[in-house]
């Protein structure tokens, strides 16, 4: 059965891409084409200079394990995953997001490589966190 | 320049059997009763707006009517997220600093209890971060507080002893604190073994849930001085980073740079620096909050407020002692009216009113509010007039 979202985003004209992208196992956000500054999440104006010429960029979905939290008393509707694991990457595009990160805790550590793993989902997929075996830095 | 004249609130705590206004008139005639002063006094009210649950909407017009009050200068209801009572008590300070208004009141009423505690983090769950590319991870509110405790804990070696005697150090000042909502004593041990919430913080490291109401009277100080009052408002700073909670860029975990900011400006508008504080009564909702947030203010060295709070430095007693009611995890957690009850202690204090936990010869304090992930702070510096010192 297919895994259903306890709190599914609202997927908007503009916000599709991002979406949709991920059925097709692309990690994208929006580029600015005036500064080239990349935001997340992705948005329809360019947050550095307020340029709204912009463009879809597929992301690396590789990035540094900044900091991460169990949360072990969800809301109600989350209460049925919990415990999860929910961290901040900072992406190597130099933009962070936030996810959950799929690991037993013990095995974590701030600074850890991670990669995006894109998660089955309805109504829409969603997308979480792996630790990147290959990518460790020892 | 204005100052304070009068103070009421209720013990915080669990009020299920009270109406809202109930309780805030009489936090509000106790604060107009210390003052000295009657409602015809009133040229302002700025109220905190209640959470989305209190049934009685339009409450601060509601209240004027319910109590009768005409107002000549302003009536409003602000809302600023966990700083909701720093920019009433900020907005009150203001009318009366430039003129417009004589006495100007900042008060408010909070209530959580009488919302069952899953629906309640279903509410707080949307304020976090953004509704469509946070919420749907299961993102709770105090979980960002969370990723700071990890961060610090890995950049500077932080103990989970030495984090857990920030609660131990304010269940002992609450303990001191007729109005505090959590009074029974607590060890290093226990906060260890607590359940936990959002790893690595444990259930005696994040706060209650509370309710509570504070009234604060703010007048002219020629006004306070007549009516035998010298607490005065001597500084001011404020600042927001422009990110709500989840910055879209890498950015440092274990400072707030708004605190930083902010404190910068309020110590240089009052004329000191962090090292004149006798004490400061903060917004830290949880243990790690307490630690960055001294740290950002000055009164310690980055990576080193830990070992200073597990020696002893932020007890009353102690180098700068911080929050002597108890903090928000001790003294309770009515987050709109929090900062309102950080001004009701920081003016105890100032007048040596404190009883138990008076902290010696106090005549410089500062109070904060913030919201987010320290996102934003409001200080404000207070202090007690040379002419009524005792």
């Amino acid at each position: 059965m297919t895994h259903t979202l306890a709190y599914p985003p609202r997927v908007t004209a503009f916000t599709a891409p991002f979406w949709d992208g991920l059925r097709e196992g692309k990690f994208r956000t929006t580029r600015c084409l005036r500064c080239l500054h990349i935001t997340f999440p992705p948005k329809p104006v360019c947050p550095e200079c307020w340029g709204d010429q912009l463009e879809w960029i597929d992301l690396s979905g590789r990035g540094i394990l900044r900091s991460y939290t169990e949360v072990c008393a969800a809301p109600a509707m989350f209460a049925a995953e919990a415990p999860y694991i929910l961290c901040l990457v900072d992406l190597d595009e130099g933009i962070r997001c936030l996810s959950r990160v799929l690991a037993d805790w013990d095995d974590l550590r701030p600074d850890l490589r991670v990669r995006v793993k894109v998660r089955e989902a309805e109504p829409t997929y969603l997308f979480d966190f792996v630790v990147d075996q290959e990518g460790e830095v020892s | 320049m204005a100052s304070v004249v009068g103070i009421g609130a209720l013990p915080v705590g669990r009020y299920a059997d009270v109406l809202e206004h109930e309780m805030l008139l009489k936090a509000l005639i106790e604060a107009m009763s210390d003052a000295g002063l009657s409602k015809h006094d009133i040229d302002a009210l700025v109220f905190c707006l209640p959470r989305p649950y209190a049934e009685q909407r339009y409450f601060g017009t509601f209240m004027a009517g319910y109590l009768e009050i005409p107002i000549e200068d302003t009536l409003l209801e602000v809302l600023g997220n966990g700083m909701t009572g720093g920019l009433a008590f900020d907005i009150a300070v203001d009318r009366v600093a430039t003129g417009k208004a004589k006495v100007a009141v900042a008060l408010g009423v909070n209530r959580e209890l009488h919302v069952p505690t899953r629906e309640h983090m279903h509410l707080s769950m949307r304020a976090v971060g953004d509704v469509d590319f946070h919420v749907p991870f299961g993102v709770t509110p105090i979980a960002w507080y969370a990723f700071n405790a990890t961060r610090y804990m890995h950049d500077y070696g932080l103990t989970r002893e030495q984090l857990a005697a920030i609660p131990v150090k304010n269940r002992r000042h609450a303990m001191l604190n007729p109005l505090a909502q959590m009074r029974k004593e607590i060890t290093v041990e226990d906060v260890l073994n607590a359940r936990p919430i959002v790893r690595p913080l444990g259930l005696l490291d994040v706060p209650p849930r509370s309710d509570g109401a504070v009234a604060i009277v703010v007048a002219r100080p020629d006004i306070a001085r007549s009516l035998g009052r010298g607490v005065d408002v001597v500084g001011r700073g404020f600042y927001h980073e422009g990110i709500h909670q989840v910055s879209s860029r890498p950015r440092d975990l274990t400072t707030f740079e708004s605190a930083q900011i902010a404190s910068g400006k309020a110590y240089k508008s009052a004329g000191i620096t962090a090292a004149d504080l006798d004490f400061v009564e903060v917004y830290a909702p949880c243990s790690i909050v307490e630690l960055i947030l001294t740290e950002s203010i000055g009164l310690f060295a980055k990576g080193t407020g830990g070992a200073a709070a597990a020696d002893g430095a932020t007890s009353i007693g102690g180098k700068v002692p911080v929050s002597p009611s108890g903090g928000l995890a001790s003294r309770g957690h009515p987050p709109h009216v929090t900062p309102l009850y950080n001004v009701y202690e920081a003016v105890q204090q100032l007048r040596g009113e404190a009883g138990d936990r008076q902290i010696a010869g106090a005549s410089i304090g500062a109070v904060t509010a913030e919201l987010g992930d320290y996102n934003a702070t409001m200080m404000h510096i207070l202090t007690t007039a040379a002419e009524v010192r005792p």
